[in-house]
Order: C-alpha cells, then sequence, then structure tokens
C-alpha cells in the first residue's frame, strides 16, 4: 500500500531549480533514503512534504490526500513526523516537556477545561503522560526527563528529537540527516534503533543521510540527488554500482584505480 | 502529596485575605492605593507575561486593551447623573446614558471587550514577528486611544470620565489578582501552556510538532487582552478619573518594566516585581523634589525617579538578564527541598 506519493514536484526559488520533477512513493513498512551532495535539495524536497515549502509545480499525496502546500501542522496532523538536520528541540524545556508538546495536537480539551482542569482534560494528560514517559523509556532517556533539553549529549538530543516526532502518532517518519555528527558507536545504534522503532510503531521511514554505512545497510531503496536532479533510483546495490551515482556523488572510484 | 499541596496554597490565599482585612482595617489611604496598584500591576503583568514571556510574542498594545476595558467598566458603572455633569458638551449615546450594572459585571464585560479587541488585532498582527510585531501592536494601541479621544457621544473624549464610583478596594484588587494567578498559573502548566512555550522556543519545531502556530498566538493574545482589560477596569475605578492621555505607551512601558525586572516567563517574578515596581515608585518620590546634602541644595527635578528607573532597568538588561526569577517559578515542592534536606543533615552528624 503506497502511503505518500510525491508526483513529478519542482521547487523552483526565482531563478533557480532548486528540485525537479522529484518522484517517490513510500510504501507500508519501507526505508527509503535520500542521497546527493551538499546543496542537491534534499532538505527542500523534505520541506515540500512537510508544507514548510508550497511545491511549484506537481502534487504530493498521503493516504490518497492531496497535502500538497498545506500548513505543517495540518500535515503533522495527518501523519508525518519530522526531525531537522541541525536539531531543532525546545532547549530550555525540559526533555518530558518536549515529548508532552508533541502530544498537544491530539488534545480534544479546549483551554478553559485545561485551565480549570476538568475530569476530560485530567484525563488526556495522564494518558499523554504515561505514553510520553513510555517513549523515552523507549529511546532510553527515562531517567533525563527532567533535565533541560540542552543539557543532553548530541547523540541523545537526537534521539530526543526522534522521541518527540514519534509522540505525535505517525504513519511516516521523516530524518534529516539523523546521524550527523555521530562516532561510529553513535551510528550502530542509531541503526538499530531506526529498525527498532520502524517495527514498534510500524512506520514508514524516509530519511536524508550522508553516512554511507548507515544508508547501505538499512535502506530498501534510494534515490540519489544531483543539482535538484533525480539522477539514479533503486536498491542499495544497484545505487552502488550505478556509473553516474559514482560520477556525480561518490567520485571516490578514481583513487583507487 | 498533592492534596498535601493543594491544601497549602488554601491556607496561604487564607493568610494573604486576613492581611488584606488587616490592611483594610488599619492602614492609611495612600498606603491603600499603593497596596491596591501593587495588585493591579500583579494582575496586568501576568496578562502581558502571558504574551511577552510565555509565549514569546513581543506585543506593545497593553495600554490600549486597558482602555478598552477601564473605559468599559467605568461607563457602565456610573450612576446616571454623574454621566449628566461629565457629558456636558455632547449628550452621552442613548442606552449607555441610563445603563448600569454591578462592578463585578461591568469588570467581566470591560474583560470580555478588552479580548474582543485583542482578538480583532491579534488576528492580523500576529503574522508579523519580533519587531514587526512590536511596532503593529503599538501602532493599535494608539489608534485605540484615539479613536476614543475621537468618540465624544460615548468617551467624553479628550475631558475624559471623572466621578468614576471607586469600587476597586484591596478585596477586589486582590481577589482579582490571586484568580489572575491561579488562572494563567494553571494555564501555563496545561498543555496549552506548553504549547505556547514551544511556540517561544521555536517556531519552526513547534509548527511541526503539529501546534497551529496562528490558533495559539491569537489565543494567547486574546487571553492577554482579557486580564489587561480587566485591570484596566480596576484600574479605572481605583482612581476615580481617567482620560485617553492616561493609556499612552509610558503605561505598557511601566508593564514591560515589571515584567523584564521579574523574569520573561515566571509568574512568581511578575508578582515580586509588581511589589517593587510599585512600591519603589512611591518610594523614591523623594529623588522628584529638592534634596539638601549638607550645604547642598539639588534642586528638585521632576522625573528624577524615571531616570533612576531606567537606570535600573539597565542594569539588569545588562547584568541579570533573565530578570529576577528567569524562567523560574516558586513551587511548593522547591520549598519542601530547601527545608526538608536540613533534619537529614542533622541527623547525619549524629551518627
Amino acid at each position: 500500500m503506497t502511503l505518500l506519493e510525491v508526483k513529478n514536484v519542482s521547487m523552483i526559488f526565482g531563478g533557480l531549480t532548486a528540485v525537479k520533477d522529484f518522484n517517490l512513493t513510500l510504501s507500508k513498512g519501507e526505508i527509503v533514503a535520500l542521497i546527493g551532495p551538499n546543496g542537491a535539495g534534499k532538505t527542500t524536497a523534505f520541506n515540500m512534504i512537510t508544507g514548510v515549502y508550497k511545491p511549484s509545480i506537481g502534487q504530493i499525496s498521503f493516504k490518497g490526500n492531496d497535502i500538497t502546500g498545506c500548513r505543517p501542522d495540518l500535515i503533522t496532523k495527518q501523519g508525518i513526523a519530522r526531525t531537522f538536520q541541525n536539531i531543532r528541540l525546545f532547549k530550555d524545556l525540559t526533555v518530558l516537556d518536549n515529548v508532552l508538546i508533541a502530544n498537544h495536537l491530539h488534545l480534544k480539551s479546549n483551554f478553559l477545561e485545561a485551565t480549570l482542569k476538568l475530569p476530560r482534560y485530567r484525563r488526556e494528560e495522564k494518558e499523554i503522560r504515561e505514553k510520553s514517559l513510555g517513549l523515552l523509556e523507549k529511546v532510553g532517556l527515562v531517567n533525563a526527563q527532567s533535565e533541560k533539553a540542552s543539557s543532553l549529549p548530541y547523540g541523545m538530543q537526537r534521539r530526543l528529537e526522534i522521541a518527540r516526532a514519534l509522540a505525535t502518532n505517525p504513519e511516516v517518519l521523516l530524518l534529516d540527516e539523523p546521524a550527523a555528527g555521530m562516532n561510529p558507536k553513535e551510528t550502530d545504534d542509531l541503526t538499530e534503533f531506526i529498525y527498532q522503532i520502524r517495527d514498534e510503531f510500524q512506520l514508514s521511514i524516509f530519511m536524508i543521510e550522508h553516512h554511507m554505512q548507515v544508508v547501505m545497510g538499512i535502506s530498501d531503496r534510494i534515490t540519489v540527488f544531483d543539482h535538484g536532479v533525480t539522477i539514479a533510483e533503486g536498491t542499495p546495490y544497484e545505487i552502488q554500482n550505478n556509473q553516474k551515482v559514482i560520477e556525480a556523488y561518490l567520485g571516490v572510484a578514481e583513487d583507487y584505480a | 502529596m498533592k492534596q498535601k499541596k493543594t491544601l497549602l496554597t488554601v491556607i496561604s490565599i487564607i493568610v494573604l485575605f486576613i492581611g488584606v482585612y488587616f490592611a483594610d482595617q488599619n492602614l492609611d489611604a495612600y498606603k491603600t492605593r499603593i497596596l491596591n496598584l501593587c495588585a493591579i500591576y500583579v494582575v496586568l503583568g501576568l496578562s502581558m507575561n502571558l504574551i511577552n514571556g510565555f509565549t514569546g510574542l513581543f506585543s506593545l498594545g497593553h495600554a490600549g486593551f486597558m482602555a478598552v476595558g477601564a473605559y468599559t467598566t467605568a461607563i457602565l458603572t456610573m450612576p446616571d447623573a454623574v454621566k449628566g455633569q461629565n457629558f456636558f458638551m455632547v449628550p452621552m449615546m442613548k442606552p449607555l446614558d441610563t445603563m448600569h450594572m454591578p462592578f463585578f459585571f461591568a469588570l467581566l464585560i470591560g474583560g470580555i471587550l478588552a479580548g474582543v479587541v485583542g482578538y480583532l488585532i491579534g488576528a492580523p498582527a500576529l503574522r508579523l514577528r519580533g519587531d514587526y510585531l512590536a511596532i503593529a501592536t503599538l501602532g493599535f494601541a494608539e489608534i485605540i486611544r484615539v479613536i476614543f479621544t475621537n468618540m465624544q457621544t460615548i468617551t467624553n473624549g479628550a475631558l475624559g470620565l471623572k466621578g468614576i464610583p471607586e469600587s476597586s478596594n484591596l478585596w477586589w484588587t486582590f481577589g482579582v489578582a490571586v484568580v489572575t494567578v491561579l488562572f494563567i498559573g494553571s494555564l501555563i502548566n496545561s498543555s496549552y501552556g506548553r504549547a505556547f512555550k514551544a511556540i517561544r522556543e521555536d517556531e519552526i519545531a513547534a509548527e511541526s510538532m503539529g501546534i497551529s502556530l496562528f490558533k495559539h498566538k491569537v489565543l494567547a493574545f486574546t487571553i492577554g487582552a482579557f486580564f489587561a482589560g480587566i485591570g484596566g477596569g480596576l484600574l479605572g475605578n481605583l482612581l476615580g478619573t481617567i482620560d485617553p492621555l492616561m493609556f499612552r505607551f509610558f503605561l505598557t512601558f511601566n508593564i514591560l518594566l515589571i515584567i523584564i525586572l521579574g523574569g520573561m516567563g515566571s509568574i512568581t517574578g511578575t508578582i515580586i516585581s509588581a511589589f517593587i515596581i510599585t512600591i519603589a515608585g512611591e518610594a523614591l518620590r523623594f529623588l522628584d523634589e529638592s534634596i539638601t546634602i549638607g550645604n547642598f541644595v539639588i534642586p528638585g527635578i521632576s522625573g528624577m525617579r524615571m531616570v533612576v528607573f531606567s537606570a535600573l532597568l539597565m542594569i539588569v538588561v545588562l547584568f541579570f538578564n533573565h530578570g529576577i526569577m528567569g524562567t523560574n517559578e516558586f513551587t511548593w515542592d522547591k520549598l519542601f527541598n530547601k527545608f526538608g534536606r536540613k533534619p537529614l543533615v542533622k541527623g547525619g552528624n549524629k551518627q
């Protein structure tokens, strides 16, 4: 079943075409990676899917609904959550608060019910707290729940960001360079962690990543970008042997020759 | 534990009101006035802190919302005869000239109207950010003042309103202040409050976590305007006379001073600094008069107080840029932790 479908999407900033004719299908349970050199338009593609940018041309649909150019919060409500390339946690708030906030979108009580602590809100708040603590337990942050988010070590901040995204109950998770700045040990843990959350939360994952070790190991399919143009698509094996990709991106083949 | 904390809160509110009772009985009119102003500034400070401190919207429109609340409450509580005396140039508009109601309802309607105005201003203005929002809200507040100056048949224009029943007493001001503290405190600690803080911390992240920026910004702005209106109503009916010139930017600045000194995003800080600023404003009055030091006579310069205040604000911004409390709050838990440990330490020494 296709969850997310991106059809012939282009993003044009003035005279610059950042992304051209981008196509993607993401089915349930799949892990798809997007790779490409710096400035290839990967994050722009992400921003179009999550509603930060409205695509100039093309259509994006999620579970059959057209979501092209929807507001980011509405897209998240539909079930697409994301993390950011440069971590964007709520730095001065506690770890637990960070996750609690991501539950707010499903809150049914209005602000008066919440302020006066009426029964429906109390029940919802209790559920939210239990769910958030459960998530923190899973990512191994439950002991740090009352620390400031900015005081966590880097790898943990990445995990917290993923936990926060998971708290919105997504079906599709977009990870923007989850392994950036991680050491080999942390990278291995992350790969393991991504598998774990995919199975546990029945997610489809679309990720941007530079660590070839992670990408090749984890992805079902890979899309390669260069200057906004899709130059290759396929399984990790196909990509590794694709001459265009080697020329445009890996380029290192010559060094060994 | 939770019940114990609620009990402590109830007890401290009762203690506060016993204090209010004694203050009401024993203090002279001048001191009572200052205490009243303190409580009103708590209400105003909290309402502004909700917008500026907790939600991170740099808004300077407070004087406008206060004017709406103050005029509404005043008009709805003034007796007919006084209205006749006030509107000697142009008679007052028809249904208003004989309309009055109890102070509580007048205050509530004043707050609601201010909230409505806040919503109408907020809906377009909150698309702006940072300094631009500040300028837009400042402009709207001035517009409200100018409109009030020109609505002769409703507000009596530049002449202002005199002889407003002085209904605000210590019970009213402290009562409203306690309700405001409890309401905003509870709102901030709810899921909505967390959403407000998320917007303050990082708008892009908040939006991608499914928080509707527009809805929550307008909500915070409207609630802030509501309480500003209530504070304005209390102020008008405390002073007994209001005119449009009272609601200039200077008034907004005073409240801004309170929340910056107290800590943007701290309820406790706002309460403390509302008292400090209001009391210091009176205590430093000697600076405006001529001072004799030995043989030296420094002639009185009116406004010297404000120079001191400005210097104070600069010192705060430069050296304690999070204010007295930063974003910290007083909670019973912290108090227990502070005093709860001492017996343990003593017990440890015995062994």
